[in-house]
């Protein structure tokens, strides 16, 4: 299943960007959108509007800011950030990041820092790690509640659980199967036998 | 995948197209028929009554990938074009892509269980229903308001920003229909089908990039206009 991240590389050299944004693309697993910030003045700015999960970051790009101001700043506390490396640079100055790439960086070595990160994400998010990507029963009951067109609550009560685990579980269903809205779950509830056509209302 | 240099009128039409094949499609949301022969992009352009600096300011912007709102956008760039072309656009997908998809998918899953074919068409249909009323609002109230303001009328009840914050990605529904054929599809396998998959997959790459230009090109053009009517 490819995983849809959100990037924003902050780069002032096109022929860096454009060569990274061209890496990145063409990673397999991966489903990746990038935005690109040329200078230091539209730093904030730009991640204010675009919210990535990732920043790709010159350390040297002009501009003297503090890390995790820019990310209270910004509004995306979760956003992870990588040093992009020319060179050998201070540890000190790297310390605030989460990790590093250098622009000799193989695309495997990227795919794999990338892997890293995302799997800590994943993992401090749901407090396990599943890399199974089939429902469990608990959550196909609630795939055919939701298909008949129960609200949150009435799944709930139904299944004697809180609001809030029936939530988080509507959230790994969309998560392992890549589908979001209910009629995209009703096909699949249908088509592996979950439940009959007469069975839904309307 | 495709060449991404600056395109100039005196660039050769045809050149364009072999190089970026998906702007055979743009060409054609602008009114110009193929059979152009060696003409070049300025000639083709006027001879079609196409405002030259519109049509490549789209190819432009979309050859080059542009992933942030354009903030230089050329003093020549006609909005009224603009305009024009996003609407065939429109009328494109909706008149001609999503029922043409509609009817090869009908036919491609004729052979599997009719309780899934009927599933699968109706997530298809309620598709398309949202796809029309995305694109519908943007020509009942989007084109209008900037009707309005080519005319020196500002409404004060509307602004652009209003259209940025709630123009959500539509393409993103088609990319779950896709996900749902590729890994649930119960029949067995078919020509027809992976035909069907293939439009799909053109279809989101087209949509996204109408997007694009709405969000990145249109609507940025749309801000400097109303800086100039305050």
């Amino acid at each position: 299943m490819s995983t849809n991240i959100k990037i924003a590389i902050a780069e002032s050299s096109a022929i860096i960007r454009c060569g990274l944004e061209t890496l990145l693309k063409r990673l397999p697993g991966f489903r990746i959108q990038i935005s690109e910030i040329t200078a230091a003045d539209s730093l904030t700015e730009g991640l204010r509007i675009y919210k990535p999960d990732i920043l790709i970051m010159n350390p040297s790009i002009p501009g003297n800011f503090n890390l995790q101001h820019l990310k209270d700043e910004c509004g995306c506390p979760d956003m992870r950030c990588f040093a992009l490396l020319y060179n050998v640079s201070d540890p000190l100055l790297l310390r605030p990041y989460d990790d590093q790439i250098s622009v000799y960086d193989s695309p495997d070595e990227l795919k794999q820092k990338l892997e890293r990160l995302n799997a800590e994400e994943v993992s401090s998010e749901e407090g396990e790690s599943d890399d199974q990507q089939t429902l469990s029963s608990r959550e196909k009951e609630i795939v055919v509640c939701v298909v008949k067109g129960m609200t949150n609550r009435e799944i709930a009560d139904r299944l004697y659980l809180s609001t809030h685990t029936v939530i988080t579980h509507r959230r790994n269903i969309a998560r392992k199967l890549q589908v979001h809205s209910a009629s995209g779950l009703t096909v699949y509830a249908i088509v592996n036998k979950l439940i009959e056509l007469k069975d839904l209302n309307g | 995948m495709y060449k991404n240099g600056k395109y100039r009128e005196t660039d050769k039409m045809s050149d364009l197209i072999c190089e970026n094949y998906p702007m055979v499609l743009v060409m054609s949301r602008f009114g110009i028929a193929l059979g152009f022969g060696e003409k070049n992009i300025g000639e083709v352009c006027r001879q079609n009554g196409v405002d030259p600096c519109t049509f490549l300011t789209v190819v432009n912007f979309l050859t080059e990938e542009v992933s942030e709102p354009v903030t230089n956008i050329d003093k020549c760039l006609s909005i009224e074009a603009l305009i024009a072309y996003l609407h065939k656009a429109h009328a494109y997908f909706l008149d001609f892509r999503l029922p043409h998809i509609r009817r090869k998918l009908t036919d491609a899953i004729a052979g599997c269980p009719k309780d899934v074919a009927f599933v699968i068409t109706k997530f298809f249909d309620d598709y398309a229903t949202e796809v029309n009323k995305h694109m519908l609002y943007e020509e009942k109230t989007v084109f209008p308001y900037v009707r309005g303001l080519l005319k020196g009328v500002r409404d004060p009840k509307y602004n652009i920003t209003i259209f940025r914050k709630h123009h959500d990605q539509i393409e993103m529904k088609i990319i779950e229909l896709k996900n749902i054929l590729i890994k649930y599809y119960p029949g067995p396998g078919n020509n027809l089908l992976n035909s069907v998959l293939f439009d799909i997959f053109a279809t989101e790459q087209d949509l996204s990039s109408h997007n694009h230009v709405e969000d990145f090109l249109f609507v940025p053009a749309i801000l400097a206009l109303e800086k100039t009517i305050q």
